[in-house]
């Protein structure tokens, strides 16, 4: 179903008093199919949400100048944008959802109320796991007494049916500084490029560079996936640079909180163009951090330089699997013999990427995997952190969770740190990310 | 090369899937490449193969009347024999989903606007409430859900059909929302969730319960399509248990269950078949050579990544599917600019009556007997590219009611010939 | 019947319900009919927009002024029909500055206010606007909705006793010893509420005197009472599209031309217009240049008007009117000022008075002038109250009042409601039913759609025009059936067909002025879903059932019943 010419594209412009952007033209492309609705997983088990189509087309073009007043069930979309996915017509329903969040966060909410704090708390997870960081057992410790949940949960309105995620001891950039950052890195890459090359990949020259996007997630708390995806790089002849950066502004986009997205994305733009500008592509190892600088950056903020982050930003196996003959490279490997359950997160979805790990999965000997079927684990980042939507949460998780144990799996597997999280809570599975899986397969 | 396959199918619909099958059957390794969702959520989820032709009266037999049809159509590029066997590979496929392949006969199934039409494959979900099969018939609707008003359905069907209609509006149990999406009330059902707290009764009991007083003499009882999504087998027969009738549904939508029901057992089928499918970004463009198509290009939001293959196949729908768009200068297919018949002149493409004879009905791509595109003088306009569904033109699915057999037959035959053509 | 009233009103238009109300008010016992739905001919034909005058200020000084004071008047007795949007009139870098000092001396002499704006502050107020303006007068312009009104108008006559017959054309005037004595009309589902397949009846209504208000048709009743009455018919398309992309009606501020005016409307923009004068108000050609026309010559001026949506187009023809003897020969010359002709002093013909030319916003001062008259006539010496008495709908109205968390809705649906209802939200969406959403596109619930059918009877495009229920994207496709719905079972199965299938038939009508891109894949999804889906184009009977499959044996989901 290919939209080829997208002659119908608009730029949105300032209209409203309280929202940065006219929406309006974008229900145009709206033909009421609902295929939006019969995707959302929270209408599917939340009937105060409406739906994307209402939240989205519907809700804007009803819209006059004078209208500010947004509906306050937009605050239980999860931000999922699976209606992204779904839309046959083109409909842009996450910015509709993101834009008018954002206008009800900054007009309809109070921002002394516990849940624009508990929410602005969860959006910034960079900082609070900055300071968690510096301190990563005591922040651990602290996080797992049944006390501060409580005091969480009463207070704050974040579930103590979860565990907090644990700090690492070691962040991965404080890794990547004591291995020798990018100096290292040139070196080993140049190194690979020497031996013979990949699965018979072209060695083509030394400007093959990459500026690695690893997000808040993989820095505090898994920073083996960031490692992974520095070994596997390196390993395809690959410099990564680690640019400065902060959140990719996802858990803002959802809470509503786009001052916050805002001045992020003013760092990241200019961190990431400047690497850009050294002749790098950017990678990602969330798939949520890929979709933001890709489709939310350039769609939310007109940056300097944003709609070329956005186009020079790729998965980190999306971008192996375009430049590289990474299932060639794959077919010669081998690793213990294990198979896993994947789940493709929704925002892997979104870049039409559900399918890759699981394809290239395969061909790695010893590998089994499983793909857990397309329904949302139902976490959606701080959305399942928060105490009133944790049932919700569970409920939209269930089928995934059900699929999960069905398979019998070693381990879970997916690419989203939160997604993994979920899947974590509702099995018990350990969860690997498929990076973590390539470099047991390419690294030696 | 990274992404290199021996057949691409563009489109994941009814057509694309059974290209897909078609051609993986023939051996080829194969990937399908899908935009957003498709349109089988926007239909019924009955199989519709020939259902009328040149008069007001349903066709009992359709494969007796395929060479009827004209030329162009799309049955007669593929043949009878084609038909009859993408509805057996359908039937293997879908399994115990539908029914209905027991006979070349059509079935008349009731509508949600309280009209017949005659259909070949119907989902298992609606058999029990086939218009051709006798028994007097209670119709459930909900007050809220505006889209089917039973007792108007009921009182339209009655004169037509040999059985007694009759026609009830009840509350779904569990006070949701008016505004409640059908995928809930489906998932409340699916998960028989508790109707009130405190009292330990589940929707599914609590629905029959509010049938039960309505039932009278009715033999069957049918409600919208919402009755549960993944446990669909199971809520039919709790309900049928309760109410001791058979439970049926009355396909419906957008959105329909029971069209992303038959999507789930297509791509299970496909997983199976070995074809690996991307969805989520759509099909720009391609590079040629020598009359070939080479590779095609997807866009993955601001660049386009190729993906090569040697054989490809178009399935990427109609006007509802964005497989044939227009400007107020024209009609056209969007990928491969393909040559779409059409009249010059706008307003000569439709009739002033909604229902006339439409001929922005029957745009799409014209073919030849190997289903490949033809450009404006009858000659291919590539040599290793087929077209199939609803991008087809020279046939009007909804007043034909011909929709998914011409998927289903186009998609087998151009899937395989693609794999034959393999060089 | 054989009782006369006072007062018989042809045509339910504007202006016919204008003074249907307004002699109401003074105590005269009126009867209206009307052939087809209120607002049937010019009044449910237009761009909805409610002057300041400025489009008048050069041309015509005493229309402009007239446009002013209503404009006024309107905003306080109408304000739930009224949007106060402000208007604009753009000049674009080679438009002459000369036509625009103009217009502004002109605003100013018929005291309409009127403030120059620069470009940089146009595009403010505007975004979409091209960068090719140079500067713009704003004015007082509005968006009003034409049906609403005139059914407003209409319930506020029926308040003070007057009769309305819709769907009741008339077929003869009847005239006796030299005098009009009142008309015959042909009731198509006898008389009261229109109800589908209610047999037809004629009656005979006989009045002191008769009122022709009926615009582009005064030619046809004069004819039936046997005097010439010259309507210069000129036909005008409107094409709508999806969303606003205006906010305030945009004109083009150069000389009178096509296509030089977007009117924000509802939820709707309207592009206008052309200017043909036709031969036959009901039988002219419904052109594409005229829609080509509009979309190319108004995105000069808003360019993603361009790229935009159309959702439908309609024509509408003007009841142009001048004097014998004037000759004009290009229709735009002719005059907007409406005329009242007394067949008495005119024709000898005692008993009737046409009333032909003028425009909408003024239309309450015309039924003032004729209901004057008509007084005078009669010899009744009430006064006119129709400026001061506010619309049902307008008293104490207030748009911002809570009304959010009262009738249990979203709040842009109650929004919606609330600017559609005006004063009448309490009653009508207040209730302890359910209260689905039956279109979506619009917002328009289960309880409008059926207080709708209370005053409109079986009439689905009666709903539609007081609810705007199916004049959104989906143009019906998704909730002709859902309309229909509300219907029964008040009335079977048989008569909300053929309102059902009318309906239906209605909003193709305009939605083939708008077959390309969206608009062509909504038909196609539209007539998949009807036709396809609910199988609405074919009859539903069945020759012989038993040569179809009845499901086989084994047929797991259909148990073991094989019928009797």
């Amino acid at each position: 179903m290919s939209d080829a010419d997208h002659t119908d594209e608009f730029e949105p412009v300032q209209v409203f008093p309280t929202t940065e952007m006219d929406l309006r033209p974008g229900a145009d492309d709206c033909y009421k199919c609902s295929t939006c609705d019969s995707e959302c997983p929270v209408a599917a088990v939340d009937d105060d949400f409406p739906g994307p189509k209402f939240q989205g087309p519907e809700q804007w073009r009803l819209k006059r100048k004078d209208d500010a007043e947004i509906d306050d069930s937009v605050m239980s979309c999860s931000n999922c944008m699976r209606c992204d996915s779904a839309c046959p017509s083109g409909v842009p329903l996450s910015q509709m959802h993101n834009t008018a969040r954002g206008s009800y966060v900054e007009n309809g909410m109070d921002k002394l109320s516990r849940e624009y704090i508990r929410n602005r708390i969860l959006s910034n997870y960079g900082t609070l796991a900055w300071f968690g960081s510096k301190v990563p057992r005591l922040t651990n410790f602290l996080m797992s007494s049944s006390v501060v949940q409580t005091v969480n949960e009463r207070v704050m309105g974040i579930t103590s049916e979860r565990e907090f995620p644990e700090f690492a001891q070691q962040t991965f950039r404080e890794w990547w500084e004591e291995r020798g950052g990018n100096a290292t890195s040139k070196k080993r890459a140049s190194e690979a490029r020497e031996q013979t090359g990949r699965g018979g990949a072209e060695v083509e020259s030394d400007e093959k560079r990459v500026a690695y996007f690893h997000g808040c997630y993989s820095n505090y708390n898994t920073p083996e996936v960031g490692k992974a995806m520095v070994r596997v790089f390196e390993s395809f002849g690959y410099e990564v640079m680690v640019p400065p950066q902060k959140c990719s502004g996802t858990p803002m986009f959802a809470n509503g909180m786009l001052p916050d997205a805002r001045r992020a994305a003013e760092t990241n733009v200019a961190e990431l163009s400047a690497a850009i500008e050294d002749g790098a592509d950017i990678i990602a190892s969330c798939t949520s951090c890929s979709l933001s600088l890709r489709q939310e950056y350039p769609e939310l903020f007109d940056l300097d330089g944003i709609e070329d982050v956005s186009a020079h930003t790729y998965e980190a196996l999306e971008y192996l699997r375009i430049h590289e003959d990474l299932s060639g490279a794959l077919e010669e490997s081998e690793i213990d013999s294990r198979k896993f359950a994947y789940h493709a997160p929704c925002h892997a979805r979104n870049q039409g990427l559900a399918g890759q790990a699981i394809e290239l999965l395969d061909g790695i000997e010893g590998a089994e995997a499983e793909d857990v079927g397309d329904s949302c684990s139902g976490i959606s980042g701080t959305y399942g952190w928060k105490e009133e939507k944790y049932d919700t949460s569970m409920k939209i998780g269930a089928e995934m969770f059900h699929h999960m144990e069905d398979a019998e799996p070693d381990a879970g597997m997916t690419e989203c740190p939160t997604c993994a999280m979920q899947m974590e809570h509702g099995t018990g599975y350990e969860i690997r990310h498929p990076l973590e899986v390539m470099e047991e397969a390419l690294v030696d | 090369m990274a992404i290199e396959d021996d057949v691409l199918v563009i489109g994941g619909g009814l057509a694309g899937a059974s290209a897909a099958l078609g051609a993986a059957r023939g051996g080829a390794s194969v990937r399908l490449v899908t935009h957003k969702e498709n349109t089988l959520r926007n239909a019924s989820g009955l199989i519709d193969v020939l259902g009328y032709h040149g008069s007001d009266e349903p066709i009992a037999e359709p494969f007796e009347a395929i060479p009827d049809l004209p030329d162009e159509h799309p049955y007669r590029k593929v043949g009878v024999d084609a038909v009859r066997e993408a509805l057996a590979l359908f039937d293997e496929v879908v399994g115990e989903l539908y029914e209905g392949g027991h006979t070349e006969r059509n079935a008349l199934s009731p509508t949600y606007g309280g009209r017949i039409k005659p259909t070949s494959r119907y989902p298992t979900s609606a058999a029990a409430g086939l218009a051709s099969k006798e028994g007097d018939t209670l119709l459930v609707g909900f007050e809220t859900v505006t889209a089917f008003d039973a007792p108007l359905a009921a009182e339209r069907l009655d004169p037509s059909v040999p059985f007694e209609v009759r026609g009830v509006t009840i509350a779904f149990p569990g006070d949701l929302r008016s505004d409640a999406r059908i995928t809930r009330l489906a998932r409340a059902l699916d998960a028989d969730e508790l109707t009130e707290r405190g009292r330990r009764v589940g929707t599914r009991e609590a629905l029959a319960e509010r049938v039960a007083e309505h039932l009278g003499d009715a033999e069957r009882v049918g409600f919208p399509a919402v009755l549960g999504d993944e446990e669909h087998h199971e809520v039919r027969a709790s309900l049928g248990g309760e109410l001791g009738v058979p439970v049926f549904e009355v396909p419906m939508g957008p959105p329909s269950l029971p069209g992303m029901r038959l999507e789930d057992g297509l791509y299970e089928a496909l997983d199976e078949e070995g074809v690996r499918v991307e969805s989520g970004n759509p099909v720009v463009g391609y590079t040629e050579e020598g009359g070939r198509i080479t590779a095609v290009s997807v866009d993955r939001g601001r660049r386009e990544i190729p993906y090569h293959a040697d054989q490809f196949v178009l399935a990427t729908g109609g006007l509802v599917g964005k497989g044939i768009d227009s400007s107020r200068e024209g009609v056209f297919e969007p990928v491969f600019g393909c040559h779409v018949p059409q009249p010059a002149e706008r307003y000569e493409w439709f009739h002033d009556e909604a229902f006339d004879d439409q001929p922005y009905a029957r745009f799409g791509v014209a073919v030849d007997g190997g289903l490949r595109p033809l450009d404006p003088e009858g000659r291919p306009e590539f040599s290793n590219l087929r077209a199939a569904g609803a991008v087809l033109g020279g046939y009007d699915m909804a007043r034909e009611k011909s929709g998914s057999g011409v998927s289903l037959s186009t998609g087998l035959v151009a899937g395989r010939r693609a794999s034959e053509d393999i060089q | 019947m054989t009782d006369r009233v006072d007062a018989l009103v042809v045509g339910g238009g504007s202006t016919g319900c204008g003074i249907a109300r307004d002699l109401a008010m003074r105590g005269l016992s009126v009867t209206l009919v009307e052939q087809g739905n209120l607002t049937h001919g010019t009044t449910g034909r237009m761009h909805g927009l409610l002057h300041s005058g400025g489009r008048y200020a050069v041309s015509d000084k005493a229309s402009a002024r007239e446009c002013i004071e209503e404009n006024r008047v309107l905003r306080e007795i109408a304000g739930h029909c009224v949007e106060m949007t402000g208007g604009l009139f753009v000049q674009l870098e080679d438009d002459p500055d000369e036509y625009f000092e103009r217009k502004l001396e002109g605003c100013r002499e018929c005291d309409i206010p009127a403030e120059v704006l620069t470009a940089e502050e146009a595009r403010e107020r505007e975004p979409y606007l091209t960068r090719d303006v140079k500067r713009a007068i704003a004015v007082p312009d509005g968006a009003v909705d034409p049906f609403r009104l005139c059914v407003a108008n209409a319930a506020d006559a029926v308040e003070h006793g007057a009769r309305i017959e819709t769907h009741a054309p008339v077929t003869d005037v009847l005239v006796e010893g030299g005098e009009v004595v009142g008309v015959e009309v042909e009731h198509e589902s006898g008389p009261g509420k229109r109800v589908h397949k209610e047999p037809g009846t004629t009656e005979e209504i006989r009045a002191e005197h008769v009122i022709n208000a009926t615009g582009a048709w005064a030619g046809r009743v004069g004819e039936m009472a046997g005097v010439d009455v010259e309507v210069r018919p000129s036909k005008g398309v409107m094409v709508i599209m999806n969303v606003r992309q205006v906010d305030t009606v945009v004109n083009r501020c150069r000389k009178k031309g096509d296509a030089d005016i977007v009117v924000p409307h509802e939820t709707t923009a309207i592009l206008g217009t052309t200017d043909v004068e036709v031969e036959d108000p009901e039988d002219y050609p419904e052109e594409r240049w005229e829609v080509d026309l509009m979309i190319e010559t108004l995105s000069e001026l808003v360019p993603i008007l361009a790229e935009a949506r159309t959702i439908r187009s309609f024509w509408g023809v003007r009841p142009l009117y001048e004097p014998p003897g004037t000759g004009t020969t290009d229709p735009t010359d002719i005059t907007r000022d409406f005329f009242l002709l007394d067949h008495e002093d005119r024709d000898s013909l005692p008993g009737m008075t046409s009333i032909v030319g003028g425009k909408f916003t003024t239309y309450r001062m015309m039924a003032e002038k004729i209901s004057d008259h008509v007084c005078g006539k009669l010899d009744v010496s009430a006064e006119c109250r129709t400026a001061e008495e506010p619309l049902p709908g307008s008293e104490d109205f207030s748009i911002l009042r809570d009304y959010m968390d009262e009738f249990g809705l979203r709040s842009p649906i109650g929004r919606r409601s609330v600017q559609r209802l005006g004063s009448r939200a309490d009653e009508v969406l207040k209730t302890m039913d359910p209260n689905p959403v039956v279109c979506d596109c619009e917002a328009v619930t289960r309880a409008e759609i059926r207080d709708a059918i209370e005053g409109a009877g079986s009439d689905l495009n009666a709903v539609r025009i007081r609810t705007r229920a199916s004049m959104g994207n989906c143009q019906g496709g998704f909730c002709c059936h859902r309309m229909a719905s509300e219907l029964h079972p008040e009335y079977d199965a048989e008569t909300v067909s053929a309102a059902w299938d009318e309906l239906v038939q209605e909003r193709w009508k305009g939605e083939r002025h708008a077959l390309w891109g969206e608009g062509l894949s909504q038909a196609a999804l539209n007539y998949q879903l009807h036709g396809t889906t609910m199988s609405l184009d074919r009859a539903p009977e069945v020759a012989e059932f038993a040569a179809f499959d009845s499901g086989a044996e084994t047929a797991t989901g259909g148990g073991k019943s094989d019928g009797d």
